[in-house]
């Protein structure tokens, strides 16, 4: 993946989250542009999710014109992260999606209502984080991918069973304890 | 001061009205759809377009400059329903008066299309409200939203006037006519002070979509 210019990747622990941000605003970057996560739960070593939050110099004190700065963290399963509302008032939206996708608790969460982190987007009464990769897709538990999976198959073609590639398992597809489709 | 006027419905009148009445009313409603877009994705640009110079559905009769739900006879749901959109979509349906149509326009509204296995996204906007015709395509060019309209009015001319939805017995959509009480709502007042919370709409929600 190429790098766009100007753009500087920085991995922090998860307790100096909060103290990160406040660094980088100090260092110029002023305009908070968005925060999501990762889900990395399925990774070898240390897995949790990856918070990423994508911070802007806009500023005259800013490194270079638009400069752009990546914060990450790897947040293990459960474990809270320190909110930047308080840094950054913006963060309060991304914060509640974050949390009410892959149920990331925020600690220190506040954006003056004083009702804490409540669904943003999803409908009323949904149940669970659904851009984790644990979430399955109840539709596709009734219902096969209507097409090609794999390269060679489809219709009018022989399936060839190919053992050198692995069969893919997307994340959210139900596994086949799901009964057969 | 509010006065609770019951919903309009076509009188008796039409129903003992003679076959050449009939004839007149069905050719008065299907050449003047007064249209309703609920537009949500990119089939709602496909919609403009057919309402433009070019394809001009207002030579057909159907009149996209409805001020609102309760004025127009025709609701053309275009583009990505979700579970969170469902909610609205049933309510501006039933603000709509009698007779009222649906067409859904699009794969997203036919089924869900290509976000079918999505967990937020509608299977197809039926489960919500009654479609009287389906227009495929992912987007449909305007033609196809112009044979749909044509299509949508071989059917009015079809039927009974004031019993377009008795093929419906039982509605497979909603287990009856909402009253007054669902269609309206409070307004939604600013939390004044930190601490109050989200204000909730007072009214009740309708009712939740069938998955």
């Amino acid at each position: 993946m190429s790098v766009p210019p100007g753009l500087v990747t920085r991995d922090v622990p998860r307790q100096e989250w909060r103290a990160a941000a406040e660094q980088a605003r100090a260092e110029g970057y002023d305009f908070f542009d968005w925060l999501s996560a990762v889900d990395q739960s399925d990774a070898e070593e240390d897995p949790g999710l990856d918070v990423v939050c994508h911070l802007m110099a806009t500023g005259p004190d800013a490194p270079r014109p638009l400069a752009r700065l990546l914060l990450r963290t790897r947040v293990p399963d459960g474990q809270p992260l320190a909110s930047l509302t308080g840094l950054f008032a913006g963060a309060a939206w991304a914060e509640r999606e974050t949390h009410e996708m892959f149920g990331l608790p925020v600690d220190g969460f506040d954006d003056g209502t004083g009702a804490g982190l409540r669904p943003l987007l999803l409908p009323d009464g949904f149940e669970g984080t659904p851009l984790r990769k644990e979430f399955v897709l109840a539709a596709r538990a009734s219902k096969a991918w209507p097409g090609a999976k794999e390269p060679g198959e489809g219709e009018g073609s022989r399936p060839r069973r190919s053992s050198s590639r692995r069969r893919l398992l997307p994340p959210g597809v139900p596994d086949p304890s799901w009964g057969p489709r | 001061m509010t006065v609770d006027l019951p919903t309009p419905r076509v009188g008796v009148l039409a129903d003992r009205a003679p076959e050449a009445v009939r004839i007149v009313l069905n050719w008065g409603r299907r050449y003047s759809l007064w249209v309703f877009n609920f537009g949500l994705a990119c089939c709602a640009i496909e919609f403009i377009a057919a309402s433009m110079a070019r394809h001009d559905f207002i030579r057909l009769g159907v009149i996209p400059f409805a001020p609102g739900p309760r004025q127009s006879d025709l609701m053309v749901v275009s583009g990505t329903v979700t579970d969170k959109m469902a909610p609205a979509i049933r309510r501006l349906y039933e603000q709509m008066p009698e007779p009222k149509y649906v067409i859904s326009f699009g794969a997203c509204s036919n089924s869900g299309g290509p976000y079918w296995d999505s967990y937020c996204v509608t299977k197809g906007v039926d489960q919500v409200i009654p479609v009287d015709v389906y227009v495929p395509g992912c987007p449909p060019r305007p033609e196809a939203l112009l044979h749909g309209i044509l299509t949508l009015q071989q059917q009015i001319a079809a039927e009974r006037p004031g019993h377009a939805r008795s093929r419906l017995r039982p509605r497979p959509f909603a287990p009856g006519p909402v009253g007054a009480g669902e269609l309206t709502r409070d307004l939604v007042a600013k939390p004044d002070q930190p601490g109050a919370g989200e204000q909730r709409p007072s009214g009740r929600s309708p009712s939740e979509p069938q998955r």
